[in-house]
């Protein structure tokens, strides 16, 4: 049955989404028209707005575009498991714990491998821990999340604690990921988030009606024949996997996680889990903010962790602190 | 029966004073330790010697100009912590209240930050701004417990807590961003660290701490009062409204004043009344007493910590304390039930 | 009982609000001393707010409430203290707080600045736990006690505070009936040892039984004030809570029981 509405939130992000990147890809010190950079993502501009655009600029919008959609995509998922609209990876400490480990690989703590390898690995521990931390009493609830709280507590002491054995230049080509920034994208973990999203949208709308069970009742889902426990595994590996892939592009972007499908609900029609929207919305917001970073005090760039940290934390705070809060769960 | 009860043993209260001597005695170790070990071409053994007044003209030069104004600064933060995150959390019933994670020391910070960027460069100046900014913060915590439903749910207001201080540290690196010159400065005050803080600093905060001290005296006794709820402790003839306020206020004196000190340390109010608990019970009285020792123990501990674990090199105090506490509140918070206040 | 002095309570004409909602106006009530009084009515008739103006929580928005002649709002809060003592309904207690430390808290009022526990104190102490039967309970922690034991516990506290008056707000309210009647009767010798006591109570039947005075509240106002045997009647209970009764004595204490309780017609 299609469905009017949710194709036309679709259809209208997805707008936005062409937008933000045009206007992204147009911005910077050199400024380019819209209509020129069209052409240029055409292929037919001139060589030097060609090597400004495709060369220079084409492949940050991508990392910004690709690692907001994923987090958007693994908070989405996330916040259906957990059955509590807070928990997402930043709020759980996966954010920094994948950083941690990225960061390791950086700095060369013992190991070698690349930081889209080390950053799962960090993104899988910190998982772990929580739920299994929460053990008995579920993902329900707020414990869960203070759990989670001093999980990436730790994982950031430790990242201080790598940044602070380690040569100065050593230290400083980690330090992006501290804060969450786009400069520090290598191509080759853009390229792994690339493939990594793809094939993660792939299964997740092959899930997606077991998806939209989650949201009754662990009872109601398995009455409508939903296999709860295969759902579960398969949607947290995919919501580790995307999120330590997106931080080992950008390092631990807060909140787009939670305000990407926070916005996708509002907008789509009730009922089913908005993965779809809630990409389209990440992706928007990641552009955004990082264009904001580039143009608030140009040319001095304000890394997009703390632009987004500004602009959501207020809105996380409201969430929180209205007296009655419509259901969390 | 009721005359086996002699009176005595009545009133006889849980053993109180053993782990009062007990922390007080770990507490001269660690000041021993920290006076041993750190900055300086000096060994254990020569600063040893120094102490017992026989050592070389360098040796103790390095321990009493070089380590000890650290230590002192060290004992007075982790003195100031440890109280003001146990009269916090006495006061809004929730073991989780502290002023790092509910984002005071972070209003602090953030207030010395934007002060550096104005142009204050005395202690004093910076000192003030800090409990300014401490102040806000306090009066926006005990604002949020007013709310309805969030006074009595402890998790949900740290995690307010949480997001209110990312806010104050992305606005803190913005901040640095826009001045170079001042973000030195700013991050000098800002790193939770007691490493080569001048003992200016510590005068600058000695009044407010002498004034919060005074206070805490006269409102320990209306605060154990309160633990009975507002309007038992109006019937045993107090004011909660006037406590809250004094409260508040002697909070951020004190964390105004340690994040003066040594920045904003996180986890510190947590982790010294959760140890001053487990010994004093529920009495907030004896909780404050056994803070005096266990909050300088702790914070110089952690300072000692983090000169031995890097060593040569140095870890910031704040990294050692977050892996300290963390744990603790993973244990606070995984205990099958919340402990009530 | 040790208690130096009687004091009398009344309320002259107060009218009690929340914010701009008035919750009882014009209230005239005078505590007979030495007796128990309680005061009844269906829920949200203004009962408890009137204990709690009573007892100072709740400041009048006109009139005043009278602590031996005096308005008690000019009083200092610890004076009040020594001659009002308060159980509120909405108590709570810190985790693993023992009986003997709760009850110590009711020496608060009498004490200085920084003053130490004296024998007066003791002296008193001991008394409370003996009159509230808490003695053999002293070192325990109040989460650990009965619901019952609980609420004496919270009485000794205030015995200790050796008040001439003493208001409690609902304090049999999610007992049963067995703890019900212990604190019932640890209440009745209290008043025996001279204490003018007002209590909220929520069921009528208790309050026949118990009190020597009863204050009948309906929407905000007193309807009707009196000894038990003299004020209840099926007409008050239809008027109170909308039923219908009949009335009956109890053979044992003479004191009226509502039967055959039903809607009305």
């Amino acid at each position: 049955m299609p469905d009017k509405r949710n194709t036309l939130v679709n259809t209208a992000l997805l707008g936005l989404l062409v937008l933000a990147t045009i206007i992204s890809l147009a911005t910077g010190t050199v400024q380019v028209s819209l209509f020129d950079t069209l052409r240029a993502l055409a292929g037919h501009a001139d060589p030097m707005t060609d090597f400004v655009i495709n060369e220079l600029r084409l492949s940050r919008v991508n990392a910004g575009l690709l690692s907001g959609a994923a987090l958007a995509m693994a908070g989405c998922l996330m916040q259906t498991l957990a059955r509590n609209r807070l928990a997402t990876p930043g709020i759980i400490g996966i954010d920094n714990a994948a950083t941690a480990f990225a960061v390791a690989s950086v700095v060369g703590v013992g190991l070698s491998l690349a930081p889209s390898a080390m950053a799962l690995a960090g993104a899988a521990a910190a998982t772990a821990i929580a739920f299994g931390l929460a053990g008995a009493n579920g993902t329900r609830g707020y414990r869960f999340i203070v759990a989670g709280i001093g999980i990436g507590a730790i994982a950031g002491a430790v990242t201080q604690v790598m940044l602070s054995r380690v040569a100065i230049d050593a230290a400083n080509a980690a330090y992006p990921w501290t804060v969450g920034s786009l400069n520090a994208r290598s191509g080759q973990s853009v390229l792994v988030l690339g493939i990594g999203l793809a094939a993660g949208y792939l299964v997740l709308m092959s899930l997606s009606r077991a998806l939209n069970t989650l949201q009754f009742t662990d009872a109601v889902a398995i009455a409508l024949g939903t296999r709860l426990k295969a759902t579960r595994i398969i949607g947290l590996g995919l919501s580790v996997m995307l999120t330590g892939l997106a931080v080992s592009v950008c390092g631990p972007v807060g909140l787009i996680a939670l305000l990407a499908p926070e916005l996708a609900r509002a907008l789509c029609r009730p009922g089913k889990v908005p993965l779809t929207a809630a990409a389209l919305a990440g992706a928007s917001f990641m552009l955004v903010a990082d264009l904001l970073g580039r143009t608030l005090f140009a040319p001095l760039e304000i890394p997009v962790g703390i632009i987004t940290a500004i602009v959501g934390s207020p809105y996380l705070l409201w969430i929180l602190l209205r007296p009655s809060p419509r259901s969390l769960t | 029966m009721l005359n086996a009860l002699s009176p005595t043993s009545v009133v006889a209260s849980r053993a109180f004073f053993p782990p009062l001597l007990a922390a007080g005695f770990l507490l001269l170790l660690v000041v021993l330790a920290s006076l041993l070990y750190g900055a300086g071409p000096v060994s254990a053994s020569d600063a040893m010697a120094a102490l017992m007044a026989n050592g070389t003209e360098e040796a103790w030069f390095v321990v009493t100009e070089l380590r000890l104004p650290r230590t002192i600064i060290a004992l007075i933060t982790g003195l100031a912590l440890g109280l003001a995150g146990a009269l916090l959390q006495s006061m809004t019933r929730n073991p989780l209240a502290e002023p790092g994670l509910l984002g005071v020391s972070a209003g602090s910070g953030f207030a010395v930050a934007l002060a550096i960027l104005l142009g204050a460069t005395t202690a004093t100046l910076t000192t003030l701004s800090a409990q300014l900014g401490a102040l806000a913060g306090c009066a926006l915590v005990i604002a949020a417990t007013r709310v309805q439903g969030l006074g009595n749910d402890p998790v949900r207001l740290v995690l307010a807590g949480a997001t209110m201080t990312g806010l104050l540290l992305a606005l803190t690196s913005m901040l640095m961003l826009m001045d170079q010159r001042a973000a030195d400065e700013i991050r000098f005050w800002i790193t939770g660290s007691v490493a080569g803080k001048p003992l200016s600093m510590l005068w600058a905060t000695l009044p407010s701490i002498t004034l919060a001290l005074v206070l805490i005296a006269i409102v320990a006794r209306p605060l154990a009062a309160m633990a009975l709820g507002e309007k038992a402790a109006v019937g045993l003839g107090h004011h909660p409204g006037r406590i809250r306020f004094l409260i508040t206020f002697t909070v951020a004196l004190l964390v105004g004043s340690a994040t003066a000190l040594a920045g904003p340390l996180i986890f510190v109010g947590l982790v010294v009344p959760f140890i001053a608990r487990a010994f004093s019970g529920p009495d907030i009285r004896k909780t404050l007493w056994l803070c005096v020792p266990v909050g300088p123990a702790v914070v110089l501990g952690a300072d000692v910590l983090s000169r031995l674990i890097a060593a040569p090199a140095e870890m910031p105090l704040g990294v050692v304390t977050a892996l300290i506490g963390a744990p603790v509140l993973l244990a606070i918070v995984r205990a099958g039930r919340m402990p009530s206040l | 009982m040790s208690q130096s002095q009687t004091a009398t309570l009344a309320a002259d004409d107060i009218t009690l609000a929340h914010r701009q909602f008035i919750v009882a106006a014009n209230l005239s009530l005078h505590l007979p001393t030495a007796q128990v009084t309680a005061i009844v009515g269906p829920n949200g008739c203004g009962k408890s707010t009137l204990l709690n103006g009573l007892a100072r929580i709740h400041a009048p928005k006109r009139g005043s409430v009278l602590l031996d002649g005096k308005d008690i709002h000019r009083l200092p809060s610890k004076e009040v203290a020594r001659k009002l003592a308060l159980l509120p309904q909405d108590n709570t207690a810190p985790e693993g707080l023992t009986v003997a430390d709760l009850v110590r808290f009711g020496r608060q009022p009498h004490q200085g600045w920084m003053a130490q526990w004296s024998k007066e104190d003791q002296r008193a102490f001991d008394q409370a736990i003996q009159a509230a039967d808490v003695a053999g309970l002293a070192d325990r922690a109040l989460d650990t006690l009965s619901g019952g034991q609980r609420q004496r516990a919270w009485i000794a506290m205030s015995v200790a505070q050796q008040t001439p008056l003493l208001l409690l707000d609902e304090p049999t309210s999610a007992l049963d009936l067995g703890h019900q009647i212990e604190v019932f009767e640890l209440i009745r010798a209290l008043s025996g040892q001279g204490k003018t006591i007002a209590m909220v109570v929520h069921d009528l039947a208790s309050a026949c039984r118990y009190a020597d005075h009863m204050v009948a509240m309906k929407n905000g106002t007193i309807i009707e004030e009196g000894a038990p045997a003299e004020i209840v009647s099926p007409e008050l209970v239809q008027e109170l809570y909308g039923v219908s009764c009949d009335l009956i004595h109890d053979p044992a204490t003479g004191s009226p029981l509502l039967v055959n309780v039903r809607r009305n017609p």
